[in-house]
């Protein structure tokens, strides 16, 4: 992978562990993201980042 | 597939849960809805719009050991294909097992032509493709 990392988020770089509330329609509730858990799990994370809920597109 | 989607906006929880239950298009929706109404996350991967307090229309692919694998940015007015997300999210599967390979432009899926890159292959990419 790049070793050039240090402080940038590039492709190849590793991501900072982050965590997000999140609404979870499979169960009707809250709930939480959180980047170390996806990797404890071994699981692929894809973001998709959009404007605005109740709007179009 | 092994991959938890999480749609990001800076609308909060409450938002989306009102609107994932009044939107008859979302309806079937299972994946996670993530709110970042401080938009905290959406400037960690450089999509947030301190304008409008928005974000744009990014997708990133991150691997299990955390590494940004893919990135994609459109502008407000632009939705992305959904089709090549998952095209994009195939290949590198398929190339986290075959890691001496390379999916070409053409690749949808496993089992399709890709490359072996080597020494043999500079200025020959054409006949590796048609072979």
């Amino acid at each position: 992978m790049i070793e050039s990392c240090e402080n940038r988020l590039q492709l190849g770089c590793e991501v900072p562990d982050f965590e997000i509330d999140t609404y979870e329609p499979s169960i009707k509730n809250f709930g939480k993201i959180s980047l170390e858990e996806q990797k404890t799990a071994g699981k692929w994370t894809i973001l998709f980042f959009y404007p605005a809920d109740f709007t179009f597109v | 597939m092994g991959a938890d989607i999480v749609t990001v906006s800076t609308d909060t929880q409450f938002v989306h849960l009102a609107w994932q239950r009044h939107e008859k298009e979302l309806a079937e929706v299972q994946y996670s809805m993530g709110a970042d109404p401080t938009g905290n996350l959406s400037r960690l991967f450089g999509v947030y719009d301190d304008t409008s307090g928005l974000a744009l229309r990014g997708t990133f692919i991150i691997n299990p050991a955390g590494i940004l694998m893919n990135s994609e940015v459109n502008f407000y007015n632009m939705g992305r294909n959904i089709d090549e997300l998952m095209r994009k999210f195939k290949a590198n599967l398929y190339l986290a097992k075959k890691t001496d390979e390379g999916c070409p432009s053409k690749w949808q899926e496993e089992g399709d032509k890709t490359l072996k890159p080597g020494p043999d292959m500079v200025g020959r990419v054409h006949e590796a493709l048609n072979e």
